[in-house]
């Protein structure tokens, strides 16, 4: 019959006109990501063993994790550097810590202005100097 | 409440002759007084019905709509005229000046004009001509020349493409939308828009005449413009017609034209179809608001549900389906009249 498509399109969006809205009111109200949503990273530092395979696994270089050796010969966790500007988000260094250490949060607010504001430290008092490059970059120069 | 209006229009005319101006003069008060009270009407339903759109198509999309402008984005439309007030009005060096811009008073005059014949209530009208439909049906055919006029004007190829389809597309649907009110004329057996109302006082013609009704509502969404009909303007593909050039006010005009002319229009089908003004309990106008806003709802509806048809299809389906089944009713609807008389006769 002709115009049964047509009234059953009516039908769907008298439904849409009652039902409730889809649409997210964003910045007033936060919105409800799934569970597994890659966003941003946390690292739990107490947990951290820095055995340095995420850093391994990572397949664009973005991890630099910067330790020292403690007196009983563990490792210890100084500094912690993802520029999340190469990250693509393949969740490798999340999958390969040994001790969920690193964990994907819903934090999705990253948009930033400059490039340098996508490297983030994620270990207190860490600053740039200890880095590995500027190490480099001094014996160079 | 019945009278409000009524009583406010006899206040005026006698505070008009109480200015002893003489009775020529009263009258034309009376009938400037008329005017700007239909005026008004018009811009205060084109306030809310702009607001209206917005609100629906956002609730058949799932989404709140405007909401950030005062108590659920009440005030936005207050906003949008604000801004277009604001906005410079261009007109292009190569455009034909006086038809430019005359083409944004062609338009609003005749959809102003419409008024004159509407029923809004009982004893309600501004003039109860005795071709009241006819005239209706003349002024609304006029607007089409506006389009060419701004499309021509606007000395663009684009804008003059658009006017034409616009032209196209007006003239070849009013055929179907006039043939669709014949049948209401012929059993009402009066143009007259009072008399019209008077026959619908047992039964609407939208049970009489339902094969009508569903013509005329189809042929006036393309006589509005509107989709899924809106080829002359396809805000997502084509630039807009007729439209292209104009900006500010001149473009707030033609904006406003097609809201009045969705007014004017749903008011006729209140008129025709849906028993015009009558209802119990509450007052005339107030029931002639709730059928007018019924139907400009049904407008809306179809809007937001169905996509844009292709320019082929459209002219196809006017002459190939719209226009033979109008005039099949026709003569049903003549063959319906004959017999009930032959009836009545025995």
């Amino acid at each position: 019959m002709y115009g049964k498509g047509l009234l059953e399109g009516l039908k769907i969006t008298v439904g849409h006109l009652f039902g409730k809205t889809i649409t997210q009111k964003y910045p007033e109200v936060k919105p409800n990501l799934p569970p597994c949503t890659r966003c941003f990273f946390e690292l739990i530092e107490e947990k951290c063993i820095a055995c340095g395979i995420c850093a391994n696994a990572c397949p664009n270089n973005v991890i630099e994790v910067q330790s020292v050796r403690g007196e009983d010969k563990k490792r210890k966790l100084t500094g912690y550097k993802m520029e999340l500007g190469y990250c693509l988000f393949c969740g490798l260094c999340v999958e390969s810590c040994p001790t969920d250490a690193l964990n994907f949060t819903q934090d999705f607010e990253l948009s930033c202005y400059h490039r340098d504001n996508t490297v983030y430290y994620f270990v207190e008092g860490q600053t740039d100097e200890n880095s590995v490059e500027d190490k480099v970059k001094k014996s160079e120069a | 409440m019945e009278g409000i209006f009524l009583r406010i229009a006899d206040f005026a005319k006698q505070l008009f002759s109480s200015l002893n101006f003489g009775p020529e003069i009263t009258s034309i008060l009376m009938a400037l007084f008329h005017v700007s009270a239909i005026i008004g009407f018009v811009l205060l339903n084109v306030l809310v019905l702009v607001l209206l759109e917005r609100k629906l198509s956002g609730y058949f999309q799932q989404r709140p709509g405007p909401n950030r402008l005062g108590p659920n984005g009440a005030f936005q439309t207050i906003a949008d005229v604000i801004k277009l007030f604001g906005k410079e009005l261009i007109i292009p060096k190569a455009a034909d000046k006086w038809v430019f811009i005359l083409a944004t008073i062609v338009v609003f005059i005749p959809a102003v004009m419409l008024y004159a014949v509407i029923p809004f209530g009982k004893k309600m009208i501004a003039i109860d001509l005795n071709i009241g439909i006819f005239y209706f049906i003349a002024i609304s055919s006029t607007a089409t020349i506006a389009f060419i006029m701004g499309g021509w004007g606007s000395n663009n190829k684009y804008s003059l493409l658009g006017g034409m389809r616009t032209v196209a597309q007006m003239v070849s649907y009013e055929i179907p939308l006039v043939f669709s009110l014949l049948g209401v004329i012929m059993i009402a057996g009066s143009l007259k828009m009072s008399d019209i109302i008077a026959a619908q006082k047992d039964v609407w013609f939208i049970i009489l005449q339902p094969i009508a009704f569903i013509i005329f509502f189809i042929s006036s969404i393309a006589e509005l413009n509107r989709a899924p009909f809106d080829l002359p303007e396809g805000e997502q593909e084509l630039v807009a017609g007729p439209y292209t050039e104009y900006s500010g006010m001149m473009f707030a005009l033609f904006f406003l034209a097609e809201y009045a002319n969705m007014v004017s229009i749903s008011a006729i089908a209140v008129t025709l179809f849906l028993g015009g003004w009558q209802g119990p309990i509450l007052p005339s106008w107030m029931w002639f608001v709730i059928k007018l806003y019924i139907m400009i709802f049904l407008y809306m509806w179809v809007r937001w549900t169905f996509p844009r048809i292709r320019i082929d299809h459209l002219m196809h389906f006017n002459w190939k389906f719209l226009l033979p089944l109008s005039l099949v009713n026709i003569v049903i609807t003549g063959i319906g009249i004959k017999l009930v008389n032959w009836l009545n006769w025995f």
